[in-house]
């Protein structure tokens, strides 16, 4: 089978954010059946959105729209009678309106929303055991599972005459918009080594970097590293861009030079064998400027400020995980 | 497409970066002429682009710059020892340089120059300059030392010539970086008043080859400033990295994650400024929700004073990019020391 055949089952996202669409799209670029793609999304502007963006794309939404999403329709006619009623708003123009259950549901919805939206398809994912992947961020896959776990005797569960669907959590960032994202992963052990090769492969269509962690807390690193490391280079860019110009450069070449350093260096280390550290002392002459340069963010403490913010952001990431995954919302 | 004969005078990295890259887009080997002192270098050189005109010994500068009118003028130099060529390009005849790259050390391009003043006079090819802290004046005036003496060699003339501006070949002064070496060079540019727009062009399409960023400045000085964002920028985030994979690590992340998760953000975030038309900030608010994880990131950052520290470290660079431009473009006669 070639790598495009391998994984091409059922997909059914549940929510269809920034994040979803961008998976999305990485996958159809990459060949994807859009046949095989369903999203369930509440707001009408958005569906359209995506409708037209994606033409053929089906879009759900409506009260049944995410368990219609999960567990395929029965029946064109099905459908037919879940619109006539209400239930569902489908897109028209979507190649067709009986489709398969999910194979994978990828749970894209506001953390803050979450625990509903999975207690409402508990029943459903129980049935089915589809392999469940959630990039909400701050939701611990054993919060999920007791979401899942909705309505099922203590007793049921630990006897194993009911399972849970495997969950695999990840965090993404926001360079998956332009197909250049990092993202850390996290494997139950329920997961198999086919689970984690269809998640890996999904986000590998929008991530240029899928790394895994062993332990679940380590998300929250990830979290602080690549999760919210984004916007600490746009810092950096924007402090350098306005050394730039404090020091008479106009603003667009300042920016340009900036960026496109920043890019440089990343595609140097990515190249690279040498470690982070071998590759600066390589480029940093004694007594040059750039050694000006180090010697001024050494002497102003610039490792310890940077381990700090990234700390900052781990903490953040297992307090708000703390917050969302306690039983009140 | 540009087919100019280029002259580089030195053989060493960015050199050969530049070199690699315009052969990767198609710049015919045969227009090339790399001069480089290093016998070892010129090995290397001549394996790595077989073909490749590469000379050394005391006339392969002048040789590079004037051309060679003959094989047989090749082949005496050859053999009274004045120059060593690649076995491989052979000895040959080839016209004057048109454009001469400078890709020495700054520590020894006044010697180079002013050695070569007389042909470059004569010559009068287009002279781009990638050294670190020479001024284009300085490097004019190292032209005309070289130009009125009356030979090469000798420190002082009877009755030396004096060398008007106007003869001596226009100047363009670079400030590449180090990403040019993987084709993803930042690049700024000042050319002297003299330079012709078609010059211009020249030189932004020599350094185009390795450089995703050209930048023109309108005065010297900002040379400096580039130095202090692209010429010494990779470094900072080097640097940056390296703090956020250590802070990963004593987080209990293992090394090699933390790295190529690093790595692949700092890249992404590139990316994303690059193709975006929003401006940086814009850009981070908008990936910030307020009280998240990224939120207390940033608050932390600001609040240590991390702006403030990267303006103090961009300016130090450019304070001494400026220093260093004083202490190696003395106007004495007595040989630059660094």
């Amino acid at each position: 089978m070639t790598q495009q055949q391998q994984h091409q089952g059922r997909l059914a996202f549940i929510g269809g954010g920034n994040m979803a669409e961008a998976i999305l799209g990485g996958l159809l670029a990459c060949g994807y059946p859009l046949s095989q793609c369903v999203v369930s999304e509440p707001i009408q502007a958005r569906c359209e959105f995506l409708q037209s963006k994606y033409p053929g794309l089906q879009t759900l939404s409506g009260p049944d729209a995410n368990s219609l999403a999960v567990q395929g329709s029965k029946s064109a006619s099905t459908t037919q009678s879940l619109i006539q009623d209400g239930s569902i708003q489908v897109n028209a123009t979507a190649a067709s309106t009986d489709f398969a259950p999910a194979e994978v549901v990828i749970l894209a919805v506001k953390p803050q929303v979450l625990k509903n939206v999975v207690v409402d398809l508990a029943p459903a994912l129980r049935a089915l055991q589809p392999l469940v992947i959630s990039i909400a961020a701050g939701i611990e896959t054993s919060a999920i599972a007791r979401f899942m776990a909705d309505g099922v005797d203590e007793e049921a569960l630990v006897a194993g005459s009911v399972k849970l669907p495997p969950v695999i959590r990840v965090m993404p960032n926001t360079p998956a918009l332009v197909l250049e994202g990092a993202a850390g992963m996290y494997a139950t052990a329920e997961a198999t080594a086919e689970h984690r090769e269809v998640a890996e492969s999904l986000m590998a269509a929008v991530s240029k970097q899928v790394s895994w962690v062993e332990t679940e807390s380590l998300i929250d690193t990830v979290t602080g590293i690549s999760g919210s490391g984004p916007a600490y280079f746009f810092l950096m860019m924007e402090a350098m861009e306005e050394a730039g110009v404090k020091l008479g450069m106009d603003r667009a070449t300042a920016k340009a030079l900036t960026i496109q350093t920043c890019l440089g260096a990343a595609k140097m280390a990515q190249l690279s064998s040498d470690d982070l550290e071998t590759l600066r002392i390589k480029v940093t002459s004694p007594q040059g400027t750039t050694d000006a340069a180090i010697k001024a963010f050494e002497a102003g403490g610039f490792r310890d400020l940077v381990q700090k913010g990234v700390t900052a952001a781990d903490a953040r990431s297992r307090t708000l995980a703390k917050e969302l995954g306690g039983a009140k919302l | 497409m540009l087919q100019s004969r280029l002259a580089f005078i030195g053989g060493g990295n960015m050199a050969e970066a530049i070199l690699g890259g315009l052969l990767a887009c198609g710049y015919p080997l045969s227009q090339c002429v790399v001069t480089e002192p290093l016998q070892a270098r010129c090995e290397f050189l001549h394996s790595k682009y077989p073909g490749l005109q590469v000379l050394s010994g005391p006339q392969a500068n002048h040789l590079a710059v004037n051309g060679s009118e003959s094989v047989s003028y090749t082949a005496a130099l050859v053999d009274n020892g004045s120059v060593h060529v690649n076995p491989t390009a052979g000895s040959e005849s080839f016209p004057p340089a048109e454009v001469v790259i400078l890709a020495v050390k700054p520590q020894v391009l006044r010697g180079v120059v002013s050695d070569l003043g007389k042909t470059l006079h004569q010559r009068k090819p287009l002279v781009i300059s990638i050294a670190a802290g020479i001024e284009t004046s300085a490097i004019a005036r190292f032209m005309a030392e070289g130009a009125s003496s009356e030979s090469g060699s000798e420190a002082t003339a009877a009755a030396p010539v004096q060398v008007q501006d106007k003869d001596l070949p226009p100047v363009i002064r670079v400030m590449p970086n180090t990403p040019a070496l993987v084709n993803e060079g930042a690049t700024g540019l000042y050319a002297t008043p003299d330079t012709t727009p078609s010059q211009r062009l020249v030189a932004e399409s020599l350094l185009g080859a390795v450089s995703k960023q050209v930048s023109w400045v309108d005065q010297e000085s900002l040379i400096d400033t580039v130095t202090g964002i692209s010429g010494s920028g990779p470094a900072y985030f080097f640097l940056m990295m390296e703090a956020m994979e250590d802070a990963a690590v004593k987080l209990g992340m293992d090394r090699e994650t933390a790295k190529e998760l690093t790595i692949q953000t700092c890249l992404g975030a590139a990316k994303m400024a690059q193709s975006s038309s929003d401006d940086l900030k814009t850009l981070r608010v908008k990936v910030t929700s307020p009280q998240g994880t990224t939120d207390a990131a940033i608050k932390t950052f600001e609040r240590g004073g991390f702006r403030d520290l990267v303006a103090e470290s961009v300016k130090a660079a450019d304070s001494r990019s400026k220093s260093l431009a004083v202490e190696l473009c003395g106007s004495s006669s007595k040989d630059s020391k660094l």
